[in-house]
């Protein structure tokens, strides 16, 4: 349904006169079909969000395309665009911040319909309240302010806002890192039920590798503005082929650490994206380099499962 | 919302009532003149008197106050309507629009104030009609800079940014999202120019470029009663009196909005020792370097106090990991904070004593206390970015925590600092030393902030949620340091987390706090095998792991302190839950080999 093609964003950097590019996202081509999930994996800086932002169309691309159902957001209006995101919906990281304090929370899971003029009052009303049982709330809830909800509920009913206006596709970014364990494992559920009942296509922006394991069909993982490695979930977790990926996999904490695959410690921290080396981006902390991988960006190879490494 | 200020609302309202209703107030005309009678001291028919030509002060002052209120209230609004539009526009839209309004404004700021009405008034001649845009005019800049200000911080929101997923058009953003947002100060804002615009326009009134006469107003009051004031003083009394009066209480009204306005609660600040009553026969555990006894916490609020953390007792032993993990409003962060005397104002320790090697933390003076921190008990916070002066070198920070409590020279402080830095594992310690923290990365500010715990050998190691902002290559190097130097060094630490899987690689021991209590506690290994206590054992199964079954929720919220349930608090959510549950608090019990569980049932099937 939604398709990236060598999709590439970089941000000016620096003032007026000694501007240099940093490319926060570079050569991302990935898809994402009706009903199925794909986790996109990687720490601060790899550039995962603004993957997310550009296939929401929320920012031009500066290399590639973003293809919605065949439809290249590029080239579509800015009215036209603004009718199609009632389609692509987005799911904020933290429930505190994305929804407005002065508002009931039942005029702001209505603002879609209202903006897309898509009911009328009565319509809305009754709209909201369905949404809220949805997501687990009563529809009496409408009237509250977000202060009066916790950190979980607020996530629900940012999650019902995203879902007001009939999304197929929805970018969840990091939409459970903020919660308490015991209520992140409420939201993905609801998630996942969501997701097969309505058929969703969805992007889920992750730090946390256990999460994705759980709730996503697929899985790309991305290293400085990269994808390293795409594959399905249950392959690239019990075959991890790209070393960033195994060293990402070891590197997780588990709560049983003596089942925990042998630990392949990274040395140093990532490089900053504004001076990437050339390249594999990955080869300064790779255990595995070797000349060749400074030289070579090596492509990202393979059918369902793809790796972008010289020595695998 | 929290109170009104009343007071404030209820003079301000009598004062724009008098001055509305002053027609209809059955005084004598304003301009009407009685000259035999001039200068006339207080009579029954003049309560304040009669002016240079013999009006009535007291009708002159109610109709002046119509005058010069009006003219500010309307010129304070002007110049709200106008600057926060200004301001909002170029906030949001930046570019061009940005440059038009907020660079416009600030050339408008580089003129004196009254230099600039006096430039106006000469162009456009004197009188009423040219005060309101002269006034509006010098005050619009600040209401455009507090919106400017106020949309900057709000368009970053994630809620501005909803909008924009949702398809929401510029204007409407503006309109219906930021403006609501910034409202508090730009309200305030206004009381103030209100305030500023009385004064002001007495003042030029009295520079004759105001209100013209006869018409009255304060400013042409003052002027006039400064002519005669050898014969009449009383008269210069009046104006300046009333323009005091206004100002004042326009001011309070300022104040009383801004609190008002601000969601935060505020807190009554407590008395920050503890009460000496204690319960005899507590002496410390030997060996233990931390032995935390019976320590609550409490917190004064508006509704009565409440206890976040209640009888908490825990040791640590030298070369040991306790970890102390729970979820956010499980009291985990404050007992850390009751431990280092480091608690917000608003709470103080209820009970408890906290034996530091034997000496009780609790009951040492302040002073003692912050000697002692840095030095014996050192902490590591979560956010290393914060935590570090971004204005000094890592290495002279370093040299500074060894310089506080050890008498060194210059040059052996800094040479000890780069060691330091080696140990954490920094890249490059000699040059590394040199730079600032905003150079470093997320994970080497935090083996910075490692360094400077461990600059003076402490016996305890607080570390609350270190690795949390960390990415998790990156955390799990932390851990790794973290647990290497207390082996090396025989340290106590302390671990804080909500991480179950955190816990499991680092903990020799871990005790698992829900609702401000622990409820179970023992070695990690056998907690994690075997939960004892149902709050342990849901929350495991809501942590995701790679292999086994999906996470599994638990069903409602943690109870807040201030409304806890009676009986066991995880009641409420606890599948084994019976009626006794709820009868009377559960006691910590042991539960098997070094084990301790605060559930009535933990051993029934």
């Amino acid at each position: 349904m939604i398709t990236t093609e060598n999709l590439g964003k970089s941000f000016p950097l620096g003032g007026w006169f000694a501007r240099r590019p940093l490319h926060a996202v570079r050569d991302v081509s990935i898809s994402v079909a009706r009903g199925e999930t794909l986790g996109l994996v990687g720490e601060s800086g790899s550039g995962k969000s603004t993957v997310g932002r550009l296939m929401l169309g929320l920012m031009p691309a500066t290399t590639g395309r973003v293809m919605f159902e065949g439809q290249d957001l590029a080239t579509t209006g800015a009215a036209a665009l603004r009718t199609l995101r009632r389609r692509l919906q987005l799911v904020f990281q933290d429930p505190y911040a994305s929804l407005d304090p002065r508002r009931a929370i039942g005029a702001q899971i209505a603002d879609a319909l209202v903006i897309h003029r898509l009911m009328d009052k009565a319509g809305r009303i009754e709209r909201v309240a369905d949404l809220l049982e949805q997501v687990g709330l009563a529809p009496e809830h409408a009237a509250r302010y977000p202060h009066q909800f916790s950190g979980g509920q607020r996530q629900r009913i940012g999650i019902a806002r995203a879902l007001a206006s009939g999304p197929d596709f929805l970018v969840a970014d990091e939409p459970v890192s903020a919660l308490d364990v015991s209520v992140q494992a409420q939201v993905l559920a609801l998630l996942a039920s969501l997701r097969a009942q309505l058929g969703l296509a969805m992007l889920f922006i992750s730090h946390d590798l256990p999460v994705v394991r759980h709730l996503c069909d697929r899985v790309a993982v991305m290293y400085l503005g990269r994808i390293m490695e795409e594959g399905p979930v249950r392959e690239v977790f019990a075959n991890p082929i790209h070393p960033y990926t195994r060293a990402l996999l070891s590197a997780a904490p588990s709560l049983h650490p003596e089942r925990r695959r042998a630990r392949l410690l990274l040395q140093g921290d990532p490089p900053s994206p504004a001076d990437p080396p050339s390249g594999c981006v990955f080869r300064t902390r790779c255990p595995i380099a070797g000349p060749d991988c400074a030289t070579t960006i090596p492509p990202l190879t393979g059918t369902s499962h793809r790796v972008a490494c010289l020595k695998a | 919302m929290k109170r009104l200020p009343w007071t404030a609302i209820a003079i301000t309202a009598l004062i724009a009532l008098l001055a509305l209703l002053a027609p209809w107030l059955g005084l004598p005309n304003p301009v009407t003149m009685d000259v035999p009678n001039r200068l006339a001291g207080p009579t029954a028919a003049h309560w304040l008197g009669q002016d240079e030509f013999g009006r009535d002060v007291l009708t002159r002052l109610i109709w002046g106050a119509r005058v010069s209120l009006s003219v500010a209230a309307s010129a304070a609004a002007l110049a709200c309507v106008i600057g926060t539009a200004l301001g909002i526009t170029g906030g949001y839209i930046r570019g061009v629009a940005e440059i038009l309004t907020l660079r416009a404004i600030d050339v408008l700021l580089c003129f004196p104030p009254l230099l600039l009405a006096l430039l106006v008034v000469t162009l456009l001649g004197p009188g009423a009609a040219t005060l309101i845009p002269v006034l509006a005019l010098v005050y619009l800049p600040g209401f455009t800079r507090v919106a400017y200000a106020g949309v900057l911080t709000a368009r970053s929101q994630d809620y501005v940014e909803a909008m924009r997923v949702l398809g929401a058009g510029s204007p409407r953003i503006m309109l219906r999202t930021i403006l609501p947002n910034i409202g508090g100060p730009i309200l305030v804002q206004f009381s103030l120019a209100m305030a500023a615009a009385v004064v002001l326009e007495s003042g030029l009134s009295f520079l004759g470029l105001g209100v013209v006469p006869p018409a009255p107003s304060w400013g042409l009051m003052i002027a006039a009663a400064r002519a005669t004031m050898a014969q009449a003083p009383l008269l210069l009394l009046w104006p300046c009196l009333a323009l005091t009066l206004t100002v004042l209480v326009m001011n309070a009204l300022c104040d009383g909005l801004r609190d008002a306005v601000d969601p935060h609660p505020t807190y009554r600040p407590a008395h920050r020792r503890v009460l000496e009553a204690i319960a005899p026969g507590l002496l410390p555990t030997p060996k233990a370097v931390l032995d935390l006894r019976h320590l609550t916490v409490e917190i004064q609020t508006q509704a009565g106090p409440i206890r976040p953390v209640r009888d908490v007792s825990l040791q640590v032993f030298p070369g040991e990991t306790l970890a102390i993990v729970g979820e956010s409003g499980s009291g985990k962060s404050v007992t850390s904070l009751a431990i280092t005397g480091l608690l917000p104002g608003a709470a103080r320790v209820a009970q408890g004593a906290a034996f530091l090697d034997g000496t009780d933390l609790l009951r040492l003076p302040e002073d003692s206390l912050r000697t002692l921190r840095g030095d014996k008990i050192a902490m590591v916070f979560q956010d290393p970015g914060s935590s570090l002066n971004p204005v000094h070198r890592i290495g002279a920070q370093i040299a500074e925590a060894i310089q506080a409590h050890r008498p060194v020279s210059d040059t052996a402080a800094r040479s000890e600092a780069i060691a330091l830095l080696r140990r954490v594992g920094l890249p490059d310690p000699e040059s590394r030393a040199r730079a600032y923290p905003h150079e470093l990365s997320g994970g080497q500010r935090q083996r910075v902030m490692i360094a400077i715990a461990i600059a003076n050998q402490p016996r305890l190691l607080i570390a609350d949620e270190p690795t949390t902002a960390l990415d998790v290559t990156i955390q799990a190097q932390v851990l790794d340091l973290l647990n290497d130097l207390k082996t090396e060094r025989g340290l106590a630490l302390l671990f804080i987390t909500h991480a179950l899987p955190v816990v499991a690689e680092i903990a020799d021991r871990v005790a698992v706090m829900y609702a401000g209590e622990i409820v179970e506690t023992g070695p990690t290994a056998a907690v994690f095998l075997t939960p004892h206590h149902p709050y342990t054992q849901a929350l495991l199964r809501s942590a995701p792991d790679e292999e086994g079954p999906p996470p599994e929720g638990i069903q409602g919220v943690v109870p807040s302190p201030g409304a806890l349930p009676a009986g066991c608090t995880f009641a409420p959510r606890c599948p084994r839950a019976i009626a006794a549950c709820t009868a009377a608090p559960p006691a910590l019990r042991a539960s098997g080999d070094a084990r301790l569980t605060r559930c009535i049932r933990w051993n029934e099937p």
